[in-house]
């Protein structure tokens, strides 16, 4: 069976959950090829959306400026105040689509379990900025990638999620020296190597403020 | 139907998220229990596996391929997973209450299949280079040594597949064992001999793990020096019963839990199963097995229907 055809039937399977309409801004850069690519990937998941999600594309260097953006194509998830929220230099494909489409669902509008929990400490929680370094082939990422999205989510952007994938992005990769995933950095200054909890990010972040 | 609800009393708490977790949920809805699992990692150790070839009915799969499988069969059944740690459990008699940083949840019984994580050797250097050569996951971070040389420590067929793995990419992997010869499975065993890129360095044993920013080499018990540019260490596991032993789960000298046949604990409600639980031979299947007749025993307990086994 090939695995185009299994990441497929799991995108269809799996989006049917999405009840509420997104929009999605995508980033483009210049490789025409990056950004075939990542095109197709996202079709995939507007078609199995019944029209639900929709993709916005950016090719404009102002926004792309307004937005920091330096690294594409970028994939991002922003509030109706024009606030990114979220993050993708990632293709949300193989282990990364089940985060993917949780944390969509998550961003629609539907329950957020630690939303309490991050509401409860916001006033502890200084603007933040969680980095996610992954690969594809890395198995902790996807559970860090879900909670610290909807960490993101919850604190509607006080803390930002962004995930990396650092074999594409190699120069990211080379500015942590990371030989190791999942790596998780909070505010560029500590770092989790390998599997980290829920806690013990929230915890960084209040103890952090 | 199965759902989120923090409100309500579940008939079981599943805690876990590997194979044995999962397949123990996965009957406890077919008995149309009321089930949630709490986990810390979804998939559990076996998600770090490059290839499963022994799970009946799957020729060959990846570690995390076989999990996918496994979420999918639980999301059709609609059973919600969380991603968390339960730090404390009181028991009320009829009911326990589960304690994490996040919530707290009801149930009328427990699941334990929290499974284990990896063992650290204690060697000067390896808390050091975590991360900057220092590894306890080839799927993770393999891709990182291509065309260098690595050291798989450890012996059994974790780490025969563990070097199996690297060798795709690594210009060399040496397997470091502190015995005569490895104890990988025969056919693992096999293709570490017949792979050109893999030696084994047996009767030695690693003592420092050495380098400036990123390992650069590490040095064993007979004072010999080995060049490598990463360590992958795979000496077993330690089970995850912190949670158990303290409600009062007994375990034995590893800290695996005492199961019966019927994976019941000395506590009445409150199941375990998998690599967590005292059994001798531990592998995907056989957790499976016990996960799932922990369902059935806490189908048993909540229901108060006799059962033949």
């Amino acid at each position: 069976m090939p695995i185009s055809y299994v990441f497929n039937k799991i995108i269809n399977n799996e989006m049917v959950k999405l009840t509420k309409p997104v929009e999605l801004s995508l980033f483009l850069g210049v490789n025409t090829e990056d950004n075939e690519k990542i095109r197709s990937i996202l079709k995939i998941y507007v078609e199995s959306s019944k029209d639900l999600l929709s993709i916005k594309e950016v090719s404009n260097p102002i926004i792309s400026k307004n937005y920091d953006i330096k690294h594409f194509p970028a994939i991002l998830f922003i509030n109706t105040d024009g606030k990114e929220i979220i993050r993708y230099l990632a293709k949300p494909f193989g282990a990364e689509i089940r985060p993917f489409i949780e944390t969509l669902i998550t961003f629609s509008g539907d329950p957020n379990y630690y939303e309490l929990v991050i509401k409860e400490n916001i006033e502890k929680i200084k603007p933040s900025i969680i980095k996610v370094m992954i690969t594809d082939s890395c198995a902790y990422c996807p559970e860090i990638i879900t909670f610290v999205n909807k960490f993101a989510i919850a604190s509607n952007g006080k803390i930002r999620s962004v995930i990396i994938d650092i074999m594409t992005h190699s120069d990211i990769s080379e500015s942590y020296d990371i030989s190791s995933v999942p790596i998780t950095v909070i505010n560029d200054k500590k770092s989790f190597t390998g599997m980290v909890g829920p806690d013990e990010v929230l915890q960084e972040l209040i103890g952090g403020s | 139907m199965n759902s989120l609800d923090l409100e309500k009393t579940y008939d079981l708490v599943v805690l876990g998220g590997g194979p044995t977790a999962i397949a123990c949920a996965i009957y406890a809805a077919r008995f149309a229990l009321d089930v949630l699992v709490v986990g810390k990692i979804f998939g559990g150790l076996i998600a770090t596996t490059d290839i499963v070839e022994n799970y009946p009915g799957i020729t060959s799969t990846s570690g995390q391929g076989l999990m996918e499988m496994f979420k999918d069969h639980m999301n059709s059944l609609s059973i919600p997973y969380i991603s968390d740690e339960i730090r404390s459990i009181e028991n009320a008699g009829d009911y326990f209450t589960l304690h994490s940083f996040f919530q707290k949840f009801k149930a009328k019984s427990i699941c334990i299949a929290t499974g284990s994580e990896r063992r650290k050797l204690g060697i000067p250097g390896e808390d050091q280079f975590a991360g900057k050569g220092v590894s306890y996951c080839a799927t993770c971070d393999g891709p990182f040594y291509r065309d260098k040389v690595v050291c798989v420590i450890g012996g059994s067929d974790s780490a025969a597949k563990e070097a199996l793995y690297l060798a795709q990419n690594s210009k060399k992997v040496y397997i470091i064992y502190r015995r005569e010869e490895i104890r990988a499975e025969p056919i693992n065993k096999k293709k570490v001999y017949e792979n050109g890129k893999i030696e084994i360095i047996n009767n030695t044993n690693v003592v420092e793990i050495v380098g400036k920013t990123n390992v650069n080499h590490i040095i064993f018990d007979n004072g010999k020096e080995l060049e490598v540019d990463g360590v992958f260490i795979e000496i077993g596991s330690i089970p995850n019963s912190e949670i158990a032993k303290r409600i009062g789960v007994k375990t034995n000298e590893k800290g695996e839990i005492f199961i019966n046949r019927k994976s019941e604990t000395n506590i009445l409600g409150i199941f375990a199963a998998g690599d967590v639980a005292d059994a001798p031979f531990k592998q995907a299947i056989t957790g499976v097995a016990e996960g799932v007749i922990a369902a059935y025993s806490a189908f048993d307990y909540i229901k108060d229907v006799d059962i033949e086994y």
